[in-house]
């Protein structure tokens, strides 16, 4: 087991599973209050989010989310050190064995749930006891005064940090099995004018996996405390261990204690109270009990509390020093919407023009256009090539195709600009120009399945299926798609091209069944500008899968189909021929019985 | 959570599984008797009450060898006092040298397991007839079996039902044992409440329900089955002079035993907690219940407790919010028996909630005294005492 002077020396990254956001923002206040140049927090465990945005000190920190522990990337699984477990009682057991598998040098964590099953917890212990630190089940975490917060210790709240002077190192370990009264004494320790040198919730359970002898033995080992401050509650024994440890001279160090519960001697029958173990079934766990028994081991054991807060004041510590938290700014601070993109430099003044001459442009209005929407600059001739060429064969095929239609119709419908080109825009789908993004996904499927190409084909048709990037209806074998043939040369300036040989391996399934099956232009553009930007920029297979789900591809297409419909609105207004109605022998009209 | 009584018939349908023949009969809502099946063919049975009463030998609550007959005028009686579970099996007629006594109980280490050979003794008296043994892992059994002399193959099964269905504690006394089986006479079964999920051999409907409870306490019973929070109440003394708004956990108790120590006790009219981040809402309907309680008290001098530690993660202006929605309500009735409030709370947005308390108190006339973390967790409580004893 990790001694807490080696917690302040080593890694303090922690790795949450679920999320709860109020504990993991009361982390990174106390990891900036604690002078941290990074949050302590390396990643949630959740789904359905890429990342979730927090404060760090003033500023905002985006934490990366992935959907269990082993979608973490490799250059995070090295770093976990702690558990940060919040899931529900339900999910508790499993999460944590799942964590302790992926990280077995982990030194330990906290789980949050209450409700976890004592057959889970003793089996946890079996698992992990003795060897790992960990709070819980139930209790709010592990606390080291100015270097560890895991859990909701110390309270969630920017005041709470500083009134319990959380980021200070200090002198006084707290210990409790309750996380309210864990935290009644944190705060307590602060105003008796001393400092937390570690805290560790217990937890009220049956059966917390660090047990109370462990963790005692933690402060014992700890040269930093001096003095342990514990508030127990009527029910379970663990009281009786701090005696043997106190009797076998195991813990030399005072300890200053508050066993509650004498309220139960006012009741006729035992109370369950809070806790789950807070229930006397013998004798010997009342609170008077233990209180005496811990007396007889000159521990001091007050009957009421404020007794207890006296003793506390009473503890002579060591000298320390705080460190100042700019409470009054980050109390100011606000959220805001997270936008790192600045396309065009506002700051470097463009020359277009010197000594009366053009200033030729080293890059293309295509290649910047990409870098926008990459959010990172070109670095191959190849890639800029590519977006040159695939702008400019996809401006425009002519009016008939469904989005031009929509188009004119709105222009001559009288309306402007944008709602002619919004009735274009609006028009592109998964029939007509919106089936580029789709075809990547099925060329990264296909190739990270490492599936024979009949398998895939015949898993796709049997799920009911398109494959998308593939079909048109003009072309077919024996009439090739002239675009699709200029831009499969690209395939001849790479290395490799995985996504491009495997479209091909597709459609010659596909076209055994059908002629019309042929690699479309969506297809082609899809699968080599995957490998152009595996290859030539360096973009990793997560890389990709981001930019798919952000529907990345489908821009290749937007862009300079936006032209096409600008083009098709001008003509129309030029030419200001009236409102279009579609003629009556277009449409065909199923007429009513008379 | 916590660990709860299941119903003998429960335990036993599930240690003997389908060759149990026992029988539940129930008290529905309308108070009538679930009709008996089979009646004719009843002769030679044993009924006893199925709520969780220890010692019901002693208290009337089982009868031996009875038919049909005897079994209906039992249950009648048994209802009348109050009972409304009842359990019917064949009777099983033994000598009493046959019976031992056998308990397993999860502790830390694995399941702890006493056993005696004679069944009618005292556990607590005779330490010296009892053997003490732990199962920490399947090799343990055989050991076990040895020691006690009983049959390895009906440990084993007994232990893995035991830790199948999540139970906590069980206690079979008389284990009657002849030859090599061992049949359970009488069972008691502590569930751990945490397990209901993991298993479909038990439910809700299966766990002892008390004695007809308090109205209140049935409310917040029925509150509490449905959010994620912690919601308690029960009613010590209905014409108490202290009520308690506890916001959970070690600080209630702390709380509570300043009352104790200060010689109020007595005084006290309910313990209970509402914590684990409550909505308003819920916090406003948990308290409406605690005010009818303080308004409903015969008590001179009353005072309404809203006390506890400094939270970790309860937002308290949010639950002080719903507090006050429930205040509001009863604001004009609480003037009128002058009831005063009295307030020590802290924990996240603690600067914001007590100020909206003491905004409301103080117009409606009804604060006694309001303090936040700064000043010690009892003292609300001991001006309360010293408001309602003085």
């Amino acid at each position: 087991m990790i001694s807490i002077q080696d917690i302040r020396k080593k890694g303090q990254k922690t790795l949450v599973l679920g999320n709860h956001p109020g504990v993991v923002q009361s982390i990174l206040d106390f990891d900036y209050a604690c002078g941290k140049k990074e949050p302590s927090i390396l990643a949630c465990i959740t789904s359905n989010r890429k990342s979730l945005k927090f404060f760090f000190g003033k500023g905002e920190v985006l934490i990366p989310c992935y959907p269990n522990v082993a979608a973490l990337p490799k250059h995070l699984v090295g770093k976990v050190n702690w558990m940060l477990n919040v899931q529900s009682g339900r999910r508790a057991f499993d999460s944590t064995v799942a964590f302790f598998d992926a990280f077995p040098d982990a030194y330990g964590g906290h789980i949050f749930a209450e409700n976890v099953p004592e057959r889970h917890e003793t089996e946890l212990i079996k698992r992990y006891g003795g060897e790992k630190i960990i709070a819980g089940p139930s209790g709010v975490g592990i606390l080291v005064g100015g270097y560890l917060k895991i859990g909701a210790i110390g309270g969630i709240g920017l005041a709470q940090l500083d009134q319990g002077k959380l980021a200070t190192a200090g002198s006084v370990a707290v210990v409790s099995t309750s996380g309210g009264m864990t935290n009644e004494l944190i705060t307590a320790v602060a105003q008796a004018g001393k400092r937390v040198s570690f805290s560790i919730s217990i937890g009220g359970d049956r059966f917390p996996i660090s047990s109370l002898g462990e963790v005692l033995s933690l402060a014992e080992e700890d040269a930093a405390t001096k003095a342990i401050c514990y508030f127990g509650e009527l029910g379970g024994v663990d009281e009786y261990e701090i005696v043997e440890l106190i009797k076998a001279k195991k813990l030399t160090k005072p300890v200053i204690a508050y066993i509650a519960g004498v309220i139960d001697e006012a009741f006729d029958e035992h109370m369950q109270f809070g806790h789950a173990k807070a229930l006397v079934a013998h004798k010997d766990e009342s609170a008077r009990a233990k209180r005496d028994a811990l007396r007889a081991v000159d521990a001091i054991a007050p009957d009421t509390f404020p007794e207890f807060l006296a003793a506390l004041r009473g503890l002579s510590t060591p000298e320390f020093h705080d460190r100042v938290v700019p409470m009054d700014e980050l109390s100011k601070r606000k959220a805001s919407i997270l936008s790192t993109r600045e396309v065009v430099d506002m700051d470097a003044v463009p020359v277009f023009v010197k000594n009366k001459k053009l200033v030729a442009s080293e890059t293309t209005f295509a290649q910047k256009s990409l870098e926008a929407i990459l959010g990172r600059e070109v670095k191959s001739d190849v890639t800029a090539a590519f977006a040159e060429a695939v702008f400019s064969l996809l401006i425009d095929h002519g009016g008939n195709v469904s989005g031009a239609v929509n188009t004119m119709i709105t222009a001559r419908a009288g309306k402007d600009l944008v709602s002619s080109l919004a009735a274009g825009l609006l028009t592109i789908g998964p029939r007509f120009g919106g089936a580029v993004n789709e075809a990547a996904r099925v060329w990264i499927d296909g190739v990270a399945s490492k599936k024979e190409a009949g398998q895939f084909v015949e898993e796709k048709t049997r799920e009911g299926k398109l494959l998308l990037g593939i079909g048109h209806l003009k072309y077919r074998v024996g009439i090739p798609d002239p675009r699709v043939a200029a831009i499969a040369e690209f395939a001849t300036l790479l290395k490799k091209h995985p996504h491009y040989d495997f479209a091909r391996e597709i459609e010659k399934v596909t076209t055994a069944k059908n002629g019309n099956l042929i690699l479309n232009v969506d297809g082609v553009m899809a699968a080599i500008f995957l490998d152009i930007l595996a290859e030539k920029e360096g973009f990793s297979d997560t890389e990709l899968t981001e930019l798919v789900d952000a529907e990345f591809f489908n821009a290749l297409f937007v862009i300079p189909r936006s032209v096409g419909f600008i083009a098709h609105f001008i003509e129309q207004k030029k030419n200001d021929e009236g409102l279009f109605r579609l003629p009556d022998e277009l449409l065909f009209v199923r007429r009513k019985k008379q | 959570m916590s660990r709860v009584k299941l119903t003998e018939y429960r335990a036993k349908k599930i240690i003997l599984g389908d060759s149990y023949r026992g029988i539940s009969v129930r008290v529905d809502e309308k108070g009538k008797l679930a009709p008996l099946e089979a009646k004719g063919s009843l002769m030679g049975w044993v009924a006893k009450v199925d709520q969780g009463v220890k010692k019901r030998m002693k208290q009337g609550l089982v009868a031996v060898d009875v038919d049909a007959k005897k079994v209906a005028d039992a249950f009648a009686v048994w209802a009348k006092k109050g009972f409304s579970q009842f359990l019917l099996e064949p009777l099983f007629p033994h000598k009493s040298e046959e019976e031992q006594y056998l308990s397993l109980e999860r502790v830390r280490e694995g399941v702890r397991i006493l056993h005696a050979k004679d069944g009618g003794i005292e556990i607590e008296s005779h330490p010296e007839a009892v053997t003490n043994l732990i199962v920490a892992g399947e090799s343990d059994i055989a050991k076990v079996a040895k020691k006690t002399g009983l049959n390895e193959k009906f440990l084993r099964d007994l232990l893995q039902k035991f830790n199948d269905n999540f139970f906590a504690f069980l206690e079979i006394n008389p284990l009657v044992v002849r030859d090599d089986i061992a049949i359970p006479l009488d069972a008691a079964v502590l569930v751990d409440s945490a397990g209901a999920f993991f298993t479909k051999n038990w439910t809700d409907d299966d766990l002892v329900k008390g004695k007809a409870q308090h109205g209140a306490e049935e409310v917040v019973e029925t509150l509490a089955a449905t959010t994620p929070a912690q919601l308690s109440l029960k009613v010590l003394n209905k014409d108490g002079a202290l009520f308690f708004l506890f916001s959970g956990g070690g600080g209630s108790i702390v709380i509570a035993d300043e009352a104790q120590l200060q010689g109020a006790g007595d005084l006290i009219g309910n313990y209970g907690e509402y914590s684990g981040g409550p909505t308003r809402e819920e916090t406003h309907l948990y308290a409406r219940e605690v005010i009818s309680l303080c308004l409903a008290s015969k008590a001179k001098t009353k005072a309404l407790v809203i006390a506890g530690g400094v939270a970790n993660f309860t937002d308290i202006a949010k639950t002080f919010a719903g507090i006050i929605d429930a205040l509001t309500e009863n604001a004009e009735e609480m003037r009128k028996q002058g009831i005063k409030v009295f307030v020590r709370r802290g924990g996240p947005n603690e600067k914001a909630g007590l100020e909206l308390m003491r905004e409301f108190l103080t117009k409606e006339e009804l604060l006694g005294t309001i303090y936040g973390s700064d000043t010690v967790i009892t003292k609300a409580v001991e001006d309360a005492i010293k408001f309602v004893k003085p």
